[in-house]
Order: C-alpha cells, then sequence, then structure tokens
C-alpha cells in the first residue's frame, strides 16, 4: 500500500550535510526548491524578454502583462512614491506565485523524488514578513525620522485615553508579521494536507475494498481535481495577498500620518 | 504595425496614442465584470483570525515580558492579553475597511 501519510509531504530533509560553527547549515530539500524557484524564475523572463520585441510575443506580453500588474498594485495602495520599492515587491510576489505553483506538482524528479512547497513552510513565510517589517522601520525612520512615530498617534484621539490607543496601536504594528506570515504558511499547509488525505482515501478505498473499492474511488477522484483546480487558484491569491499588504505597509512607512 | 517615416515624429505619436487608446478600449471591453479574484470565504476567515490571532498573541507576550521584568506576574498578562484583544479588534477592523473598499471600487 502506497504511503498515505498526509505531513510527510512537507519533510524537511539533508541533500548535501554541510556545518559550520556547529551550525548545522545543511542543504535540504527546502534550499532546493528555493534555488529551483530563483533559477526558473530568472531564467523564464531572460527567455520571455529575450526578444524585446515592441510588440511582443505570447510570452513577452506574459511577462509585461505581471509587471503591470505589481506596479499598478504598488501605484494604488503607496501612491507614485511607492513605486522605488517595484523591485522589492516585484521579488516578492514573483517568488512566493512561483513557490506556489511548483508546489503544485503532485510528482517531481527531484532528490526525495516529491514535490515540496516551500511556502508551506513558517520558517520561510515569517523570513519574508520580517523582511517587509524591517524594510518599513528602518526606511521610516530613514525617510521621516522621528515623524515615523506619529503611525502610533492616530490624530483627533482625546489625550486622556492616548496612552492607551498608542499602545494598541503598537500591538497591532509588532503583530503584523505574525498576520503577514501565518496567512500565506496556513493557507498553504491546509490546501496541501486536504489535497494529500483525499487522494489518500482512493488508494485506501482501493486496498481496502479492491475492485469495487476502485470503483468507489471515483468520488475522492473528483474532489481531488477540483481541490486541485481550487488550489491553484489559492497559490496566486496567497501570492497576490501577501504582496498587496507588503504595498499597504510600505504605504505606512512612506506617509506615516495615515 | 506599420513603419513609418522617421522624420515624421508626430503622426507617428498620434498613431501610437489611438493605438494605445483602442487597446484600452478593448481591454475595457474583455474585462471580466469582477476584476478581483473572488476571495475565497476560507481566505478571507484566514485573514480575519490571523490578524486577530496576531494581536493577541503579541499583547500577552508583552505582557509576560513585562511580568519577568517588573516581577507583577500575573497582572502583566492580563492587562496585555486585554489590550492585545483591543488590538486584534482594531486589526481586523482595518482589515474588514480595506477589503470593503476594495470591493466598493468595483
Amino acid at each position: 500500500m502506497a504511503d498515505t501519510n498526509p505531513i510527510k509531504q512537507f519533510e524537511v530533509h539533508e541533500l548535501v550535510p554541510f556545518e559550520a560553527f556547529g551550525l548545522n547549515l545543511a542543504f535540504t530539500n527546502s534550499s532546493f526548491f528555493m534555488v529551483l524557484t530563483t533559477v526558473l524564475t530568472i531564467v523564464l523572463f531572460s527567455l520571455a524578454m529575450s526578444s524585446r520585441a515592441l510588440v511582443p510575443n505570447r510570452s513577452q506580453s506574459v511577462a509585461e502583462i505581471i509587471y503591470g500588474f505589481v506596479a499598478d498594485m504598488l501605484r494604488s495602495s503607496a501612491g507614485a512614491e511607492g513605486l522605488r520599492f517595484f523591485p522589492f515587491v516585484f521579488t516578492l510576489f514573483i517568488f512566493i506565485l512561483v513557490a506556489n505553483m511548483l508546489g503544485m506538482f503532485p510528482y517531481f524528479p527531484a532528490p526525495g523524488a516529491h514535490s515540496f512547497t516551500v511556502t508551506s513552510h513558517l520558517i520561510v513565510t515569517v523570513a519574508l514578513a520580517m523582511l517587509v517589517w524591517l524594510t518599513v522601520i528602518i526606511y521610516g525612520v530613514f525617510k521621516n525620522g522621528p515623524k515615523f512615530l506619529k503611525l502610533f498617534v492616530p490624530s483627533g484621539v482625546p489625550i486622556y485615553i492616548l496612552p492607551f490607543v498608542t499602545l494598541i496601536e503598537v500591538i497591532s504594528f509588532i503583530s503584523r508579521p505574525i498576520s503577514h506570515s501565518v496567512r500565506l504558511f496556513a493557507n498553504m499547509l491546509a490546501g496541501h494536507i486536504l489535497l494529500k488525505v483525499f487522494a489518500g482515501f482512493i488508494v485506501m478505498l482501493g486496498a481496502g475494498l479492491g475492485a469495487g473499492g476502485y470503483l468507489l474511488g471515483i468520488f475522492p477522484f473528483a474532489m481531488t481535481l477540483g481541490l486541485t483546480a481550487l488550489e491553484f487558484l489559492v497559490a496566486f491569491l496567497q501570492a497576490y495577498v501577501f504582496a498587496v499588504l507588503t504595498c499597504i505597509y510600505l504605504s505606512d512607512a512612506l506617509h506615516p500620518g495615515h | 504595425m506599420s513603419r513609418k517615416d522617421e522624420s515624421q515624429r508626430d503622426p507617428s505619436i498620434s498613431d501610437l496614442d489611438s493605438l494605445q487608446q483602442r487597446i484600452e478600449a478593448r481591454r475595457e471591453k474583455y474585462r471580466p465584470k469582477q476584476d478581483k479574484a473572488p476571495a475565497s470565504a476560507w481566505s478571507l476567515g484566514m485573514r480575519y483570525g490571523s490578524e486577530f490571532f496576531g494581536g493577541v498573541l503579541v499583547g500577552g507576550a508583552l505582557g509576560l515580558v513585562l511580568d519577568y521584568f517588573a516581577g507583577i506576574s500575573p497582572w502583566g498578562l492580563m492587562a496585555g492579553t486585554m489590550f492585545g484583544f483591543a488590538a486584534g479588534t482594531l486589526n481586523v477592523v482595518r482589515a474588514a475597511r480595506e477589503i470593503g473598499s476594495e470591493s466598493q471600487d468595483e
């Protein structure tokens, strides 16, 4: 009977053991998929843009549409000034999108021979969210100086509740990277577990009931089919949501006075 | 696109402009009624949930830190959780306002 453990797909195992300064810095299948995501993005975009035609062909159109999509997103939530963050937001969006899409391969000719979704690990999404959060703080302080603290002091609040409101604003600000990262991580994790559980039902029915079980297996198979389509939507949607929230947070760094 | 004489710059620019207008018009025509991908209920709930959860978690953690350094256990945790609750609610209200304004634009 095939392995139907729905959690197994998230296992991280070492491919190239490496240790330095007492830390385990092995190259894992997670690192492999991150490198693959980056290389694939660079190669695909280079290929798509290689003709540099005024009238784009199909692949160049796709690249230009993605470019325009992210630029519009950034412009609408952070203003024209926000476009200086375009490379940052574009990189985040593409990295998450390609990593999510790579995770949708049911089988992958990779070490360990199973697909792996980088963004279904909290440590990866936390690293991305902290990157955004620290960028907001560092750039906000660098650009606005002490005026950046206005972010925590909303205008038009009576003085006697101002300390409480400020405290709540500070907590709300600190909680940003948590909600930012947990959302992406939980969506990917839950979606992939659900897929694997329903796919596992097919195998279990077949192994348990023989030929009749395989006939019954049509139902979980239909479910898996539908869920796969849904997961593609989620993979895109979560990359989009992550990028939109990044834009909104970056706009706070640019205009802290609300 | 036919290549025009290089010396006649103005006509070619107006050509480009009209081409741009035609492209926009066609885009408008084929634009789906609902531009944004339909936010599934699951992702919406996930969004509100994580916003609220983050607020309470950070508030409680700050309270615990205060307890540890000021030695006023359990009051820091209690007050921190309360403030975290308020911050979580604020987060949810903000998220709801964002989502509301997004759907109003359409």
